[in-house]
């Protein structure tokens, strides 16, 4: 069909459209008008890909000189590849439409290792690659260079962008062996390597010194914290090591192996790690904080130093690319609260809005289950981890949910060793064979291919009818990667909150800098981190409308205000205040009632003019004022 | 929406999407009815529990089913500890299922079903039946897992290839293989509410189903034996044992009448019935009889609106005051009727009252 969005004429490639996908589009097109960035939270499924690129597409048409370029940045290589084929859609609508051929050019790149720097990338209209493309140092330079500024950045399913830490920090240990990319402003690159380490000689006797230093350092016997220039205040005081010499380490060393040609670089790979460490710390005064740790927390008698050089800001591999381009639109299904990006990323945004998935049958069914049948309050709190009714109480949900749940039931926990050490207990009090009669069980380990044989079994058990349960960790790959649509995720049990590990240092210094830099509180930050992630893995079971399911999150904190409210709000306004602090039973009252509703046949006549509209639907008085009430601004 | 109300929307939705072209719907029906009779049938969200409220149902069921297809044939097999068997044998005569129903409620209800064996049980015999007739399957499932001792997938290709038509009730949730078993097999997978629509579920399956375009030709051979009675004085009276009670636990009868097949003059004592000697159906005519308005279904009356009437308003059936917002009236003498007796005519009935009073009026 053909739309009229605020006087842009939109080509949108099907003959029907969700309310919320014109509500989306609308506010795009305010976001591009306003040559802003923008925050949009729409929940998956309910065709945000088509709708952005629909809009953009017909934005970069309508005004070229204004918008040269789109840039759509995601994830995974199933991803990009869903992408390229909506994008495909979209073109044929055009030229179906309008007759001619368009003279558009797309491009798509995959993963790192069909790195592709191929000078077209400058010529094309569009651009889909994953996001390393453009944040990871190491192939930013390459590839995404030359991009204008008048392009639109979309990041899609950006909700982990807050972790791009990863990107830049930096390991050393006596042991292992990692690679690092240093990210270096020009000024560096343009500057003469200084004298003192100029000749071959001086340099390698310079390494020497430092490389005694280092070791120096890590025969501490307790936990050392300390920023940068506390760090090269101490390497002058010690073995009268120069701040500027240090900074030229990296390049220094390039030029070396070049030098002497050396075919094998992985045999250096220690020394480039200790050259790059060496820049890294002497270019960054804030932002970064060394943490020496003599040994690992769980092994306390085995020496096994460990210096971490972390990066604390995560706005420093991100901000180059707001203050870069134009429009920056950040969107995925689970961003609330909302307000928690522009202030960690340190950007400000024209738009922030949350928009709900109209419905013409309520196909999700959130339920808070705080109370065992016994009363005992349900939690994964480590107080009360050990606590034997705590565990019986979470392995009866678990049996009741496996006795009346058709097909698939995902559940995940908040820890590895929580899920072991409560399905160790299971055993031991006969709950998993119980479970057994009803349902196969499947569990997620931390390697990669039994994982992959567990899903594959899994989806296999749900197509023939006996059933199965895959037990699985918040923040692993399943929760992560995978899509439990239909039948192979019909409920979705949330074992407590899932709370990153809080004792790690790394963890309390990124803290402490988030509250003195950025004024948030550490329990906003790891409460927002934690409902985050429980959004993302419940999210999974709902891939669009037809699609139904349970979400049980099961704790009894998930009813207090505070948690609740950081759910996205297309999951909050289902949850009504009779399904806050339910006991196990009453779950499994709500939830058969629900299944059998659901059960019941749905056409899509039943959704037009509801949830599912036609061009004249659409455009009649009624409707635009409804739309006005499904974005709700921040 | 309660149920009570979704009753009634069921209902009018089932009216009005009648087709009044009459379509030519299988006659001789050959249909196994599987029940679940694994651990889930002794939930009581059923009173007083699924399988108790099951097999009463299917008493019923049964009932109705011999009385709207005369010639067809029911049997019933149950599932339960991952095997299945056989309650009853596919017959003609209502009478001994019920009773294996009646005595089925005491059985223990253990272990999970098994669809692939229930299925592979039904297809054993069904396979011999011969192509123009139906082969279908009716399967009441309560428990949401099954255990297969194969791939299920590949005995939904058996079914298809075979053209029986599976359909599932399901009494708890939608499970997955059966929505795929029952689409590939053309048939219907409803999950029940509550027992009303169980039971209204149940009785959507008494309708013969369309014929399919590719069974074959429609001539079938026929017996009307007549009944026989005679006493032990008349010269030519022969005794016989009677056909019909060939595998009953009873011992064979000697009697002296009955209903004599035409073609090799075996007796049996009720009909309808198959012959076991020569393969010939008998029935009687009043059997054909009842199936009659499967051919010639009445037509769906015109809806009006209550103000278009002129004289006075009431209804030809019920003669009370009409009151509904909208009337029926039929196309071929224009009488008028309410809402409920347009319902029971066309459920019940089959024919309108006022052509019958006029053609046998003088």
């Amino acid at each position: 069909m053909k739309l009229n969005i605020e006087g842009l004429l939109v080509y949108f490639p099907y003959d029907y459209i969700y309310p919320e996908q014109y509500s989306y589009m609308l506010e795009l097109k305010r976001t591009l008008d306003a040559k802003g960035h923008g925050v949009l939270e729409m929940p998956s499924g309910t065709g945000k890909t088509i709708s952005l690129l629909s809009l953009i597409v017909a934005y970069q048409r309508a005004f070229p000189l204004e918008v040269t370029k789109l840039i759509y940045c995601s994830r995974t290589v199933p991803e990009i590849e869903k992408v390229v084929e909506e994008l495909r859609k979209l073109m044929e609508f055009y030229t179906k439409e309008t007759g001619e051929s368009n003279n558009f050019l797309a491009l798509a790149l995959s993963s790192r290792k069909n790195l592709c720097i191929h000078p077209e990338i400058l010529h094309a209209n569009i651009v889909v690659y994953s996001y390393h493309y453009l944040l990871d140092p190491k192939i930013a330079d390459l590839v995404s260079k030359e991009l204008a500024k008048k392009s639109v950045v979309v990041f899609d399913e950006a909700h982990n962008i807050v972790h791009l830490t990863e990107f830049i920090s930096n390991v050393a240990r006596e042991t292992d062996i990692y690679l690092a990319n240093p990210v270096l402003p020009d000024e560096i690159l343009q500057e003469a390597v200084p004298g003192s380490i100029r000749t071959a000689e001086h340099f390698v006797g310079f390494m020497r010194r430092f490389l005694e230093y280092l070791k120096s350092r890590l025969r501490v016997q307790h936990v050392v914290q300390e920023s940068a220039p506390q760090f090269l205040k101490d390497v002058f005081d010690k073995v009268c090591i120069d701040r500027k010499p240090l900074r030229f380490c990296a390049e220094r060393l390039q030029s070396l192996l070049r030098t002497l040609e050396i075919a094998d670089i992985a045999d250096f790979s220690a020394v480039t790690l200790i050259s790059n460490f060496a820049t890294l710390v002497s270019t960054y005064s804030q932002g970064f904080t060394i943490i020496i740790e003599p040994f690992e927390d769980r092994t306390p008698t085995i020496a096994n130093p460990v210096l971490h050089f972390s990066c604390m800001d995560p706005s420093i591999a991100i901000k180059p690319v707001f203050q870069r381009f134009q429009s920056v639109v950040i969107t995925s299904g689970t961003l609330s609260p909302l307000d928690i990006y522009p202030r960690i990323l340190d950007f400000r945004p024209v738009t922030m809005a949350s928009f709900t998935m109209t419905l013409a049958r309520t196909c999700l069914c959130p339920l808070i289950v705080g109370r065992g049948n016994d009363q005992v309050a349900l939690s994964s709190k480590f107080e009360t981890r050990e606590d034997f009714a705590v565990i019986r109480n979470y392995g009866n949900l678990l049996l009741e949910m496996s006795a009346i749940v058709p097909d698939g039931i995902v559940a995940f926990f908040t820890s590895y060793v929580y899920m072991e050490n409560i399905v160790a207990s299971w055993y031991e009090q006969g709950i998993l064979e119980n479970i057994q009669r009803n349902k196969l069980i499947f569990i997620e380990t931390q390697d990669a291919a039994e994982t992959s044989m567990a899903l594959e079994k899994y989806q296999e058990a749900c197509e023939n009818g006996r059933g199965a349960i895959l037990l699985s960790v918040a923040r692993g790959k399943v929760s992560e990667g995978i899509d439990f649509v239909h039948h192979y995720g019909r409920a979705v049990l949330m074992f407590g909150v899932p709370y990153v590990y809080t004792q790690s240092r790394i963890l309390k210094a990124r803290l402490e800098y988030l509250r003195d830099q950025f004024q948030i509180r550490e329990n906003d930050f790891l409460t927002f981190d934690a409902m985050r992630h429980a959004a993302q893995c419940v999210g999974r079971a709902i891939r669009g409308k037809t699609d139904y399911g349970l979400m049980i999150f099961a704790d009894k904190r998930y009813a207090r205000a505070d948690k609740r409210g950081k759910l996205p709000r297309w999951i909050q306004e289902h949850i009504n205040d009779g399904s806050l602090n339910l006991t196990v039973d009453e779950a499994v009252q709500l939830s058969k009632h629900f299944l059998r509703q659901m059960a019941q046949p749905f056409r899509q006549e039943d959704q037009l003019g509801l949830s599912l509209l036609t061009l004249e639907q659409l455009e009649s008085e009624e409707m635009l004022q409804k739309i006005t009430q499904i974005a709700h601004q921040t | 929406m309660g149920s009570a109300q979704g009753g009634r929307v069921r209902l009018t939705q089932s009216h009005s999407g009648r087709d009044t072209v009459p379509v030519q719907t299988e006659k001789m029906r050959h249909l196994y009815v599987v029940i679940d009779c694994s651990r889930s049938m002794e939930d009581q969200d059923l009173k007083p529990n699924r399988l108790t409220s099951t097999l009463k149902l299917m008493e019923a069921f049964v009932d109705e089913y011999f009385d709207q297809n005369p010639i067809s044939q029911v049997g019933i097999i149950t599932t339960k500890n991952k095997r299945a068997e056989k309650l009853t044998d596919l017959a003609g005569n209502p009478k001994k299922h019920i009773t294996a129903l009646m005595k089925a409620v005491d059985t223990v209800c253990v272990g999970e079903p098994s669809l692939y064996n229930s299925l592979n049980l039904a297809i054993q015999t069904l396979k011999h039946m011969p192509g123009h007739t139906s082969r279908e399957i009716l399967i009441i499932l309560s428990s949401l897992t099954t255990c297969d001792p194969a791939n299920i997938y590949e005995l939904i290709k058996t079914l298809k290839s075979l053209k029986v038509r599976v359909s599932v009730i399901g009494l708890s949730a939608e499970v997955r293989v059966c929505t795929v078993l029952t689409r590939e097999t053309g048939g219907s997978y409803h999950v029940i509410l509550d027992e009303s629509h169980f039971k209204e579920l149940l009785m959507l399956h008494i309708k013969p189903p369309p014929a399919s375009s590719s069974s074959e030709c429609s001539l079938i051979r026929m017996g009307f034996p007549q009944h026989t009675i005679a006493s032990v004085t008349d010269q030519d009276a022969k005794p016989s044992f009677s056909m019909s009670h060939l595998d009953s636990s009873s011992g064979p009868g000697l009697s002296l009448g009955g209903y004599f097949c035409p073609q090799c003059h075996a007796t049996y004592t009720e009909l309808p019935v198959e012959c076991k000697v020569c393969g010939l159906t008998l029935v009687s005519a009043p059997h054909l009889a009842r199936s009659f308005h499967h051919l010639f279904p009445l037509q769906a009356f015109i809806e009006s609106p209550v103000e278009n009437l002129q004289g006075d308003r009431f209804c030809q059936a019920c003669q009370a005051e009409l009151k509904d917002k909208s009337v029926f009236s039929c196309p071929s003498c224009h009488s008028v009727f309410c809402v409920e007796c347009d319902l029971f005519i066309h459920e019940s009935l089959h024919c309108c009252p006022c052509c019958i009073y006029r053609q046998t009026a003088p």
